[in-house]
């Protein structure tokens, strides 16, 4: 540790990391774009140049690094004059387009530009020109007027992502980020740059004009795709701006998924796959209790279950391994003695999906699994055991599999194929409840409850306590 | 491609192995005189060569100036516009080139004889106005000097 | 009296860029001389003796840039700086044309010194004839025992890898030649760390100027206290100065540190053209302010006395304006070269080149509005000392100079839509 001082303050800043690292960490605000704490030093913004040690010329915080006794000053007059000077040369030719940019409310330029910039424009020079709607894939669009080449992009795709589909072309003031024409921006990271972004140039294609962000609030979530199980925000609408009218549906949209920092799981990276969080659970739900094909009331569905199960002779469950620690402890509780417990892996890997790699994605794409196997063992299904009534718990279940025990089915989407089960219980979604899962190192991550469950939606816990 | 890469592979002895990266200029400069001009699938042509991304090539053929990324005539006429050779009469000749060849700065003949490039600094200041022809310099000249250079062209 | 010469002490012939040639006239004996009898610090030390300092623009002295290097570090690398493309310049392209081979010999002279097993030319690729004489001399050197392996009989070995630029001005800023080597676009690097800590490959690494290294031999044969002796206290020996513009007898001059602006225009280059009045002088190369014929009339060629006439001494290249030129349209010739050659990394210079160009340029084509030149200002302090590079200081430099010194012409452009001088820029 050693002690410097920013602006009259005296902070203590650790050996060998620079002005920019020590001022954040101790809340001082000094204005950067290019610099990312995940990303190599480019220096190239220019916006967090500071004053050090009185020497007249200026050092860019994130290159500086501290040395004993440094005095670093971030609001000098000269600093305020190449900030605001650095804010003219940004905005010379970005379009200023906020009022149809998605980025607007969350955007670094934005920001910068109410705070550091200059009331009015030097420039009268028409505008410069760039391409604007640069698909750079199916996913994401590229506005190369908006960007300022800050590189964050193409750093990721090169250090974190190590596809290296970006770059920067071209020279001067016509430089532009791009992909190769021949192959679109495929990277199974992707959208990651759509939130490093500083400002809306890397926009999802998706998310385009769907939402003012300045309705959306974050909400903590867990990614459910994989053993990794990722720390995500899932963003609904803010109940001060609910639709009371018509279009309510957007009252339980979740719009949209970005990665939420979590050092210990994913740091600040999660997949596509992740970022499509939000499709995933948006598949055709099971909405209504179901006994043989036919719609019941909640009561019927669990006293016939009730009766099922009070009948058989040899029962059994199949685990899920979406269901969340809190789950799995209340069947622990409830039910088990009373059944042989089998396990299984609810999702494999779909086809041409990533399937593992050194990043974030793991092979086992259910985010439990770990609890699963601790809390029961691993055991798979056997039909030849002989089992006359069989509980099973999540989506995706092969029914011939089952043999021709009567079936009770927890799910909480519409089966893919007409269900056989005898009763069909619908559950809630990861996304309706709070909870834990224990990803693949057996780390514990929480979820929170994102929107409330449909009526005839039961969350699973509570059912075991009435079977 | 293979007596490209053969080639390539002559280069490559020049560097030290560590080195494989700083390959990616002189293949651009050699696949250029190959073929004229470059595309971005040469430039990836050259990274899958090298094990480099490919975009880390096609950013430096779209950023040197040398690495023409459009057909050009058979001579490439670099005529420098810079300080050195505007006080001596560059752009009078610019001028006179884009009349004699009937086209503009930047343009290529329509028998495809020559381009007409106007070019920085060729640091022939002190034997200005001066322009390159493909690989030669021409120094001093004037109007009538360029005539019989073009002349002498095949 | 006869002036000590470092480059021009040979006639120019059609064989003098020859090895034998090289040698009839001294060459190689220094680095025998070196690797058969010199420590490389003692070799280091008469650098430093001699003040030498880098030609390439800076100034920057050589003997202390290398003494930066930690020696110890099992890879170090020299790099040759001969990416000559400095408006005003074309020294080095002389040099390699008739004595690469004295740059051969000084690049394994200070590879000697500083441990460099494997060091690099970097020239610029529009070079044809420079770079097939010095692929030549490079090839006789080879076979004659002077470059590669047990160089003389000795221990020691050294390598030369010459390798050509694509068209970039920026790759001449010392950390954008090691990107460009490195095989990238040629973005220049943030500093620090420098280059003598890490450079090329994070390996430390050693810049040096074409002409600085060419020098060395002749340090090393001569001494470096002999060489101290020539020039300027503070800035010694001799220097290649090439004029270019408005003069009778455009060209390259070798004169002492020291010498006479004035008598190099009006004595060496035989006047102003057509006898016309000077108006201007770009003193080194055009990055460096220009200078009003008052201001150069005791002038002399030094670090230290151009940096007191408001500019600098520079790459040695001194651009002549006679009376008659349209400054704006000359300023509009530099600003788009700058605007053409910012290499596009830092927000500053990417953007603030370009945004001058434009302003210049629609002053130059009539359509120049009151505030163009305080606007101009205002861009040119921002960009100054805050960019990646000096590039964004070379481009600012000539617009404040030409607006300090020719203000006046630039306002009757504005206020009449047309030049004062019909646009001449030819004389």
């Amino acid at each position: 540790m050693i002690e410097i001082t920013i602006d009259n303050k005296t902070v203590e800043a650790n050996e060998g990391e620079t002005v920019l690292q020590a001022a954040l960490r101790n809340g001082i605000e000094i204005p950067h774009f290019c610099y990312h704490p995940c990303l190599s030093i480019a220096g190239n913004c220019r916006v967090c140049l500071v004053k050090v040690d009185g020497r007249p010329k200026l050092m860019p915080a994130c290159n500086q690094t501290v040395a004993p006794n440094m005095v670093v000053e971030t609001e000098a007059p000269e600093v305020q004059s190449a900030r605001a000077a650095v804010m003219q040369f940004i905005m010379l030719n970005h379009p200023g387009d906020c009022g149809i940019c998605d980025k607007a409310g969350e955007c670094r330029v934005q920001e910068y530009q109410f705070k550091y910039g200059m009331a009015e424009p030097i420039s009268i020079e028409p505008k410069h020109h760039k391409k604007k709607f640069n698909y750079l894939s199916e996913r994401i669009v590229l506005d190369n007027e908006r960007c300022i080449l800050c590189s964050r992009c193409v750093r990721f795709t090169r250090e974190v992502s190590k596809s290296a589909q970006l770059g920067i072309v071209e020279r001067g003031s016509h430089s532009y980020v791009a992909r190769l024409d021949a192959q679109p921006f495929d990277d199974p990271y992707s959208d990651n740059v759509l939130g490093i972004c500083p400002t809306g140039a890397l926009l999802s294609r998706e998310f385009m004009y769907k939402s003012r962000v300045w309705y959306l609030e974050p909400v903590r979530s867990v990614c459910t795709r994989c053993a990794r199980g990722c720390s995500v925000n899932v963003w609904r609408r803010k109940k001060h701006w609910y639709v009371r009218s018509l279009g309510e549906e957007k009252n339980i949209t979740a719009y949209r998924i970005s990665p939420l920092e979590n050092p210990e799981i994913n740091g600040r990276w999660i997949c596509n796959t992740g970022f499509d969080l939000h499709k995933f659970m948006a598949r055709p739900r099971a909405m209504a209790p179901m006994m043989a094909g036919n719609t019941v009331t909640v009561d019927e569905a669990s006293a016939e279950a009730n009766r099922l199960l009070a009948g058989a002779t040899n029962p059994a469950i199949i685990l899920s391994a979406h269901a969340s620690n809190e789950e799995l402890q209340a069947f622990k509780e409830k039910l088990s003695p009373r059944v042989q417990v089998y396990t299984r892996e609810d999702y494999c890997p779909a086809e041409g999906e990533v399937v593992e790699d050194d990043l974030l994605i793991r092979a086992d794409k259910n985010p439990n699994s770990y609890s699963v196997h601790a809390m029961f063992g691993q055991k798979a299904f056997s039909a030849a055991a002989g089992h006359d009534v069989v509980i099973v718990w999540g989506d995706q279940v092969d029914y011939t599999s089952l043999g021709n025990a009567k079936i009770i089915h927890l799910t909480s989407y519409a089966p893919e194929q007409e269900t056989r089960a005898d009763v069909l219980l619908p559950i809630s979604t990861t996304f309706e409840r709070s909870g834990t899962f224990c990803n693949f190192e057996g780390k514990t991550n929480r979820f929170e409850q994102v929107f409330d469950k449909p009526k005839l939606v039961q969350h699973a816990s509570d059912l075991f306590g009435r079977l | 491609m293979s007596c490209l890469e053969e080639k390539f592979d002559q280069l490559r002895s020049v560097y030290p192995a560590e080195m494989n990266s700083s390959l990616v200029l002189p293949l651009l400069h050699l696949m250029l005189k190959e073929k004229g001009h470059l595309t971005e699938s040469d430039a990836v042509f050259i990274a899958q060569y090298l094990d480099v991304p490919p975009m880390q090539v096609k950013e430096a053929l779209t950023w040197y100036t040398m690495l023409y990324r459009q057909p050009v005539g058979k001579h490439v006429i670099k005529i420098c516009r810079n300080i050195g050779c505007s006080l001596m009469g560059a752009e009078r000749l610019i001028e006179y080139l884009e009349r004699k060849l009937g086209i503009k700065e930047g343009e290529t003949t329509a028998d495809g004889r020559f381009t007409l490039l106007a070019v920085e600094c060729l640091a022939s200041c002190g034997t200005a106005p001066a322009m390159q022809i493909d690989d030669t310099y021409h120094e001093q000249l004037n109007e009538s000097k360029i005539d019989q250079i073009l002349k002498e062209l095949s | 009296m006869t002036e000590t010469r470092v480059f021009f002490n040979f006639d120019v012939t059609a064989d003098s860029h020859t090895l034998a040639a090289y040698r009839q006239r001294g060459g190689y004996q220094a680095l025998e001389k070196v690797l058969k009898g010199m420590q490389p610090i003692d070799v280091e030390n008469e650098v430093k003796a001699s003040g030498l300092r880098g030609r390439g623009g800076a100034g920057f002295p050589t003997g202390m840039k290398w003494s930066f290097v930690n020696k110890q570090s099992p890879v170090i690398y020299l790099c040759c700086n001969a990416d000559e493309g400095e408006p005003g310049t074309f020294k080095d392209r002389w040099i390699f044309e008739n004595t690469s081979h004295q740059l051969i010999e000084g690049m394994i002279i200070a590879s000697y010194a500083l441990k460099v097993r494997h060091s690099f030319i970097y020239i610029r690729g529009e070079f044809d004839l420079p770079y097939r004489r010095l692929m030549e001399a490079l090839k006789e050197a080879k076979e004659a025992g002077l470059v590669g392996e047990k160089i003389l009989g000795t221990e020691f070995s050294c390598d030369i890898i010459v390798h050509q630029g694509g068209g970039a001005y920026v790759c001449g800023e010392e950390s954008s030649l090691l990107t460009s080597i490195e095989g990238f676009k040629g973005y220049p690097k943030n500093k620090p760390p420098f280059p003598a800590v890490k450079g090329l490959y994070q390996k430390p690494t050693v810049i040096n100027n074409v002409e600085t290294l060419a020098t060395i031999p002749w340090i090393l044969a001569n001494g470096g206290a002999t060489y101290a002796a020539i020039g300027t206290e503070k800035c010694s020996g001799t220097k290649l100065f090439g004029v270019s513009g408005h003069v009778n007898r455009p060209g390259l001059f070798e004169k002492p540190m020291g010498y006479s602006y004035k008598k190099l225009i009006y004595e060496d280059c035989g006047g102003i053209l057509g006898g016309k009045e000077l108006k201007a002088v770009i003193p080194g190369g055009s990055s460096t302010p220009v200078l009003l014929p008052s201001e150069i009339e005791t002038l002399t060629m030094d670090a230290e006395a151009v940096q007191a006439a408001g500019s600098m001494l520079g790459s040695g290249g001194v651009i002549v304006i006679a009376e008659g030129t349209c400054m704006v349209r000359l300023l509009q010739v530099l600003s788009r070269f700058y605007a053409h050659e910012s290499c596009g990394q830092c927000t500053p210079c990417r953007e603030g080149s370009a945004w001058m160009n434009d302003i210049i340029t629609r002053i130059s084509r009539g359509k120049g509005v009151k505030g163009d030149l305080e606007r101009l200002e205002c861009i040119t302090k921002g960009i100054m000392g805050n960019t990646v590079c000096a590039l964004g200081d070379a481009a600012s430099m000539p617009v404040n100079g030409f607006l300090k010194k020719f203000r006046h012409e630039f306002e009757y452009f504005i206020e009449h839509g047309r030049s004062m001088y019909d646009g001449r820029l030819e004389i």
